[in-house]
Formats: C-alpha cells, structure tokens, sequence
C-alpha cells in the first residue's frame, strides 16, 4: 500500500450526472472534492464519452442529453476537484473518525480519505437469466450501448435487442448509426398494454417530451431503416455453438450474432452494504436500493447518497439528488447557510415530482416480473461465476429457503462477482417459495474488496 | 466491427492476444479491440463451455484476461483497461498445456 493518504473535505463515488452534480454545488461553497470512478473519463454510463484521443462528431445527440451535456462540461470546467479515473473503490472504512477508501486499479492499492462520503455508484443491467444467455455475443443493452457510443465498435453481424425496456430503441438506433445491423427489436409486452400505460400517463409523458421525443425518434428512425420492432412475443431462448447464432422470439427464430437483453437497471449496491446502510428491495425490476432522509443522508453517519444508488430512476432524477446530496453535505460541513442550502433542495425536488412521475411510468412499463417468472428452466446457468444452475438453486431450497444458505450450499453468489449477477433472481426463487415478497428476505452480505482485486496488492 | 461514421481515433496500436497479433487504436478499451477483431469468446466455463462479456461496466468480471507483458501477470478486466503498444493478452478460451 502507498503511505500517502490524501484527505478531502468530500469524496463522491461515481462521476455521473449525480456526483457531477453534488461536485458542482460542494465546489461552489468551497469544499475540497474528490470525484473517483471505474471509468477513465467522468460521464456516467449514460454519458460514457469516448476516449480523449477520439474524436466524435455524432456523440450522444437527442434532446435528453442537452442538459446532461451541459452539467458535464462544468464539471470538467472545476479546477480545484480531483478527478481519480480508472480506479474502483474496494473498501469504506469509518472507524478513524474519518471516512477511508481504498482504491484498486491495474497499478495496485491507493486510499483517499474525507470528511464525508457521497455514493453515486449507479446502476448495471438486469442480468436475465434466460436460456443461452452465458453465450459469447449475449449481454446486456446497456454494456452493449457503451461499446456503441463510446468505443464507436459494433459487434459483427445481425444484433437483435430483446427486452421489456424502452431504451432498447435507443440502443437500436445508435448500433445502425455506427453502421451495424439491427436484426430486430423484440418488446415482450403487447402493444396494447403498452398503449395503454402510455395512454394513462399521458400528461407525464407529455412533460417529460425531451426522452418520449428521442423514442418517437428513435422509432422513426428504426421504421425507415427497415428494423422490426414487434410486440407481445417474448425472448425464449439463445442459441449458438461457439457464440450467439439465433434466438427464439414466441414461435420464430431469429437468426442473429449478437442479442442485447434489455430488462431494466439495478441499483449498484455493493458499497452502500459494505458500509452498513440500510437499504430496500426496488420494485419491480429488483436490487437493493440506499434509504436516505431529504438531505440524502443515508442511514449511517457522514455518508450520503445519490442517483440510480437510492432506486433507479433515471438521469435527470439523480441529477436532481445530486443537487440536494451537495447541499445536504455543504450544509453539514458548514460551508453553507440554512437557507441557501434549503432553496437548493426546494427547487431540486419541485422539479422531481415530474422526473419521478416519469420514473414510476417507465417502471411500469418496463416491469420484468413476468418475464422473469417465464425463465425457471432447470438448466440455465444463474450464477456466471460458480457455474450453478436454476435447478440446482431450486433444488437447495427446498431444503432450505433461506438466501445465504442456499449461497453456501450452491456457491451462487460466491464468485468474483460477489452476486451482482444472480442474486436478485435467488431471492426472488427463495421468496417464490416462502410465499413472500423478495423484501421480506435478507440479500447477501457484502464484502472486502467488493471488486476483485490482487491479494498481493492488498498485502503487500 | 468499428464504426466509421464522423470518428477520428487514436494513434494505431498493436496488441497480441492468445498469440495473435491484433490491431486497435489509441485511448480503446482492452474489450473494445476485442469485439473490434471478432474476439467474443473470452473464456470456457467448468463444462468447457464458451463465455463472452455481459456488462461492459466492471460489474459481472466475465472479461477477466491475464496481463503478460507485466511482472507478476495480472488479471484484468478488459472492458476497464485501456489498450497499450506491446500489450500482451491471454483470454482464459484456450488451454496453454
């Protein structure tokens, strides 16, 4: 480990359009910022820019981008912030009275340390355990939209989207845009209940015309390039050898190289239960969501929380938490008077209450559960990383229902991963079985180093 | 397959994976020049069955490789390393015995 340990009045995990924005109103009032993420570069997911020796003329058009757009080039514009990229925190510690990361990255161990911590750490794809998903060539929509944008690379081939998510179309349209083939975009849901959420929420999706817009777009565009975008027949299984060669959609096969699953978000909640927050189950699409008062303080002493962190709810909601999260910690190291911070917070969650009628909408429309309830096929691999299967799950509990048992029994759950892959559909067999909702059970516990990382870095 | 719409990239680098010679550019993630050059599969699971990426993210460690061209090897996730002149890869696809 390095001896030089470099303290902050704040550090913020995640440099999305939460931490951004936490980071642009700490460092108006004075405070000492660090801003550390994964990735090289600030952005988030939803705006992975590409890497600084490209240049890209069509990067991230369409009008829900605008503001985000902007928020990021202030953040960029701050001099007195610290930007660490390309480390991930591995470790939260409060017991020196301060709070203390440690940072892993390909050159070994660091560690930053602050008055108050900020967890930004956003959200990763709904893994979908469906028959054939493990192939080369299966992944997630939204791992498969950050090679697109901001790699500018295309898997070869025919790529098909499948899923209940409306971004799918987005996706669609950004993979033909790079000059890929998109073999179809497959919604499980019926048209009509579709239709008719829409039709229900209307005055919502009506405010919020910036993202419906970039769908109807997106749609438009999709039409016109000759993509099929169908309705009510559902994803059953993907096929291939070697990597992914076609797909069954309701009673058709799809021949394609490549599927991107598209089932909605979970929220990154790893270092939020390292550190002992309290945190519930998000309906409907799943995970552990960070609890936290109307400052977004969590549960536990120093540490905030924001964005996709406290349930998944899109960009503009955790910019908005990110707002108040600034405010709340400028309030709380003094740096800022009652009222400033409060007229922050009022005017963030004035404009919430519209992002979050949004949010609960796209909820609604992109519910997995059915979905998931369709995939229990025995031999479908649910946790990656152990190679145990659905059956072997279902089998472990009916001896014993509750999840971690079944976690040391199986070993699901006990990979490099540390469950972020299989847990939520554990949890939702074992609940399956109790006859009880996924909240009413105890996820897995998080541990040190909550990414992998080399046992020698950390010893030596 | 990379896009070539509106895109000026990085200087050229070359990289070996599992042997082979691999072209990328400059400021591009390990995975990208992967899928880039057709390289989905990245690993074979305990049945010797075939694995890619699923996030992209550096969540689901699917795209572990080992790092040769450093001491001692590294194992890295691709989606999260940036590609580098003379980098040396092995993905976990093939058995080296």
């Amino acid at each position: 480990m390095t001896n030089s340990i470099h303290h902050y009045d704040v550090a913020i995990i995640g440099g999305g359009p939460a931490g951004q924005a936490a980071a642009l109103v700490l460092d108006q009032n004075g405070a000492r910022i660090a801003v550390i993420d994964e990735q090289q570069r600030p952005g988030g997911q939803i705006l992975r820019q590409p890497p600084q020796e490209f240049a890209m003329a069509q990067s991230m058009k369409g009008k829900s981008y605008t503001s985000l757009k902007s928020q990021l080039r202030a953040f960029e514009a701050l001099n007195r912030c610290d930007w660490i990229g390309g480390k991930s925190v591995i470790g939260i510690d409060r017991s020196g009275g301060t709070v203390d990361l440690t940072l892993a990255s390909g050159d070994g161990i660091t560690q930053v340390s602050a008055n108050r911590l900020l967890i930004a750490s956003g959200c990763y794809d709904l893994p979908i355990p469906i028959p054939g998903w493990t192939l080369p060539g299966a992944m997630g929509a939204g791992g498969l939209q950050a090679l697109v944008k901001a790699q500018a690379v295309v898997p070869d081939g025919r790529v098909l989207l499948a899923g209940t998510h409306p971004l799918m179309l987005i996706v669609a349209t950004q993979v033909i845009a790079a000059g890929g083939t998109v073999a179809e975009v497959a919604f499980d849901q019926r048209q009509s209940f579709l239709a008719r959420l829409l039709i229900k929420g209307a005055g919502t999706a009506l405010r919020n015309f910036g993202l419906m817009l970039d769908a109807a777009s997106a749609w438009a565009t999709l039409r016109r390039a000759g993509v099929p975008v169908t309705f009510g027949q559902r994803l059953s299984v993907i096929e291939g050898l070697n990597r992914v060669s076609s797909a069954r959609i309701g009673k058709r096969t799809v021949h394609c190289d490549a599927v991107g699953l598209c089932y909605g978000f979970l929220p990154q909640s790893d270092l939020p239960r390292l550190a002992g927050l309290s945190v519930r189950w998000a309906q409907p699409t799943g995970g552990w969501a960070a609890e936290h008062d109307g400052w977004m303080r969590s549960s536990v002493s120093q540490i905030f929380v924001a964005g996709e962190t406290s349930g998944v709810a899109g960009a503009p909601a955790a910019l908005l938490e990110g707002q108040i999260a600034g405010a709340g910690i400028a309030l709380d190291l003094g740096l800022i008077p009652m009222d400033e911070a409060e007229a922050i917070r009022r005017d963030a969650a004035r404009k919430q209450i519209r992002v979050s009628r949004f949010a609960a909408l796209l909820d609604r429309i992109a519910d997995p559960t059915s979905a998931l309830t369709a995939l229990r096929d025995a031999n479908t691999i649910l946790c990656r990383c152990e190679d145990v299967t659905i059956g072997a799950v279902e089998t472990a509990l009916i001896q014993d229902s509750d999840p971690n048992s079944v976690k040391l029994v199986t070993r699901c759950g006990m990979g490099t991963c540390q469950g972020r892959g299989c847990e939520h559909m554990l949890l939702r067999l074992a609940a399956h079985k109790r006859g009880v909702g996924p909240n009413e059970l105890r996820g897995f516990t998080s541990r040190f180093p909550v990414r992998p990382t080399r046992i020698g870095d950390l010893i030596g | 397959m990379r896009s070539q719409a509106d895109i000026t990239r990085g200087m050229p680098v070359t990289i070996e994976v599992d042997g082979q010679m691999i072209d990328s550019f400059s400021g591009e993630t390990l995975l990208a020049a992967l899928v880039a050059a057709g390289h989905m599969r990245l690993r074979n699971d305990q049945e010797g069955q075939p694995r890619g990426f699923w996030c992209n993210m550096g969540t689901c460690s699917e795209c572990f490789v080992s790092r040769l061209d450093v001491t001692p090897v590294r194992r890295i996730r691709a989606c999260l390393i940036t590609v580098e002149d003379g980098m040396r890869i092995a993905t976990r696809s093939i058995s080296y015995d």
